[in-house]
């Protein structure tokens, strides 16, 4: 199973992280897997910049996307009741699955589509490493304004090896 | 098996069918049923445009060089998967590093949501040739959903399609569909 891109967004709608993983130059991504973001894509991303759709960043990405769970969210309470949550969704190329903390931070997870639930993944991802990594940071910040205090080594260290190690 | 509901969203993304079946999801009001199928139609749509792609790594490697432009502009016809290369404007501009991707599966076009997944049931959408949208609201452990999809498009085709009296894309008042609909769907239960 492959993973695309992971993104946790706060109680603002604010995209406080993200992280994108490429399939194919796995040497290139490997080496440096200590960055904080979608530094392994930029220069696929940036290169046509006068190329229309494919112009658009990994910033607009994340904010359709948000916009899109934020959606459905509301759709699925409407329709299910306010104890209701979205799990995943399906299309012909991925799959999105979705996990909402009580204190209403976002966890969302692209995945390719043969991939199983991941709510149990999401669910460790923010149990074993956010709040270890994160929360538990005496020096993180209590709110993270762009992503301040989530991008600290140990978190993405830990997310890489969880995604590469366990998930695949 | 359960079918709770059952929506008919048209290309433009308005609602044109809305009946339940059975019990189990939310009443909405006429108008919350409208919001909803038009909510749905943007998220559809968004949907299909946040598809992953995966960059083509050879295109990049011999960037700059002008052969590149038009082997860039070979290699998706030869494959002849339906790929959304940057070709076009590659060709036309050479100068551009031809950066091309693919989609995850390649040779599969792109579609909006397909299927959605929650505590409490599964939405599993179908789209048409012609972008009229079915929703269908099941249980979410129910199996072969395709089926009951595909018998919904069958009478949408005979009853609604084939009626002299229905103004395309208008909302559905044909008293067949409705008929032969629930007796078959009560039928399978």
């Amino acid at each position: 199973m492959v993973v695309y891109s992971f993104y946790i967004f706060d109680r603002h709608a604010e995209c406080i992280y993200k992280r994108r993983w490429l399939p194919r130059p796995v040497s290139t991504s490997g080496s440096k897997s200590s960055r904080p973001t979608s530094e392994a894509s930029a220069p696929a991303t940036n290169a046509p910049v006068l190329l229309g759709q494919s112009a658009r960043t990994t910033d607009d990405d994340a904010k359709l996307i948000f916009g899109t769970v934020f959606s459905l969210r509301n759709m699925v309470r409407k329709m299910g009741g306010e104890d209701d949550n979205f799990v995943t969704y399906k299309t012909s190329q991925y799959k999105l699955h979705y996990y909402e903390t009580p204190t209403n931070i976002k966890f969302v997870m692209l995945t390719d589509i043969k991939s199983p639930s991941m709510r149990v993944a999401l669910q460790q991802i923010y149990i074993n490493l956010y709040v270890e990594y994160v929360v538990k940071n005496p020096l993180s910040p209590v709110e993270h304004p762009g992503g301040v205090g989530v991008n600290n080594e140990l978190f993405e260290e830990s997310l890489e090896q969880f995604v590469t190690r366990v998930l695949s | 098996m359960t079918v709770f509901s059952l929506i008919i969203i048209n290309k433009a993304g308005g609602l044109i069918y809305q009946r339940e079946f059975q019990p189990g999801l939310r009443k909405l009001s006429t108008n919350d049923y409208l919001v909803l199928a038009g909510t749905f139609h943007g998220v559809h749509a968004i949907t299909r445009t946040i598809t992953p792609k995966l960059p083509l790594l050879a295109p990049t490697a011999i960037s700059s060089t002008p052969t590149s432009a038009s082997s860039n502009l070979a290699s998706p016809s030869g494959t002849s998967t339906p790929m959304t290369t940057t070709t076009t404007a590659a060709a036309t501009t050479p100068s551009v590093s031809a950066t091309s991707y693919t989609y995850p599966i390649p040779g599969v076009p792109a579609t909006g949501l397909e299927s959605l997944e929650t505590d409490k049931f599964r939405l599993t959408c179908f789209q048409t040739l012609t972008g009229t949208k079915f929703l269908l609201f099941t249980d979410p452990h129910m199996a072969n959903i395709e089926v009951v999809m595909k018998k919904i498009y069958e009478f949408y085709a005979d009853f609604v399609m084939k009626n002299p009296f229905y103004q395309l894309e208008m909302p559905v008042r044909c008293e067949a569909f409705d008929r032969n609909l629930n007796g078959w769907l009560r039928g399978r239960t």
